[in-house]
């Protein structure tokens, strides 16, 4: 085995099995998303989630009723479009949507608050 | 080489109209369809199960995040007294859950606080879609099935 075997056995092939380790490790991460990251900012628009309204009440499981599964994904308004957006995310009558939508007191609150 | 035309128009908002629909954020940029569906099927699922209505608010927080949360829970449906809002917001890393009076008959504030503190370790590997579907499913399960579904 001369100098230029050696090199080719003991070098290049370590050298193309980093590079071809490298590479994997490089491509997947082109067209995903950044995922989010402890202390990163976030700038994207509020966004509320509710649930799906029950449509039979009291009949979540038999019958062979399949419910509809879809994102009900509202994004937070402001101002006088939040009004509309809770009416419709409320499931109420529009009469009654601007006075009951106006912050009703719960009682008192409770809940917990924790920081990462 | 001939290039395909652009067709997105980008920056067409003037003073009286708003952006187009190519400017705006999509959902998607924030969660994946996957994500979401997850997100949806554990909030709809925690609802049904409990009759408490469980929403999420993913987004800034005014300070103080707590009263910026009650208000948001207040405006949270028709019956705030049953709802349950977990408010949560990445930038700031705070999440808060609020109960209304009725909710909180059946999810005392430790129960929320051991939900909180399960939803903010997995938060802190970055875990967001996965942190709120375990708080979910605890806060649920304290909760247990309302008096009227029990047989």
């Amino acid at each position: 085995m001369n100098v230029a075997e050696a090199l080719l056995v003991f070098a290049g092939i370590p050298l193309a099995i980093v590079v071809v380790l490298a590479l994997l490790t490089l491509k997947p991460g082109a067209n995903r998303r950044p995922r989010y990251k402890p202390g990163q900012a976030w700038d994207h628009a509020p966004l509320w989630f509710e649930p799906h309204p029950a449509h039979a009440p009291g009949g979540g499981h038999g019958g062979g009723e399949t419910a509809a599964i879809g994102s009900s994904v509202y994004g937070e308004r402001h101002g006088s479009d939040a009004t509309a957006t809770h009416a419709v995310s409320g499931g109420q009558s529009h009469g009654s949507s601007s006075t009951a939508h106006a912050a009703q007191p719960a009682g008192p609150l409770g809940g917990a608050r924790g920081t990462w | 080489m001939t290039r395909a035309l652009e067709v997105d128009s980008h920056d067409t908002a003037t003073a009286t109209t708003a952006a187009a629909r190519t400017d705006e954020s999509s959902i998607e940029d924030v969660f994946t369809y996957k994500e979401l569906a997850r997100l949806d099927e554990a909030l709809t699922m925690s609802s049904r199960e409990t009759g408490l209505r469980f929403t999420l608010y993913v987004g800034e927080l005014r300070t103080p995040t707590r009263s910026h949360a009650e208000e948001l829970h207040a405006r949270s449906g028709a019956h705030p007294s049953d709802a349950v809002l977990i408010a949560l917001s990445p930038g700031q890393r705070v999440v808060e859950v609020v109960t209304g009076a009725g909710a909180a008959r059946r999810l005392p504030d430790r129960a929320c606080a051991l939900a909180v503190l399960s939803m903010t370790s997995s938060f802190g590997n970055g875990d967001i879609v996965g942190g709120i579907v375990n708080g979910l499913r605890q806060l649920s399960d304290q909760a247990g099935h309302p008096a009227s579904l029990r047989h």
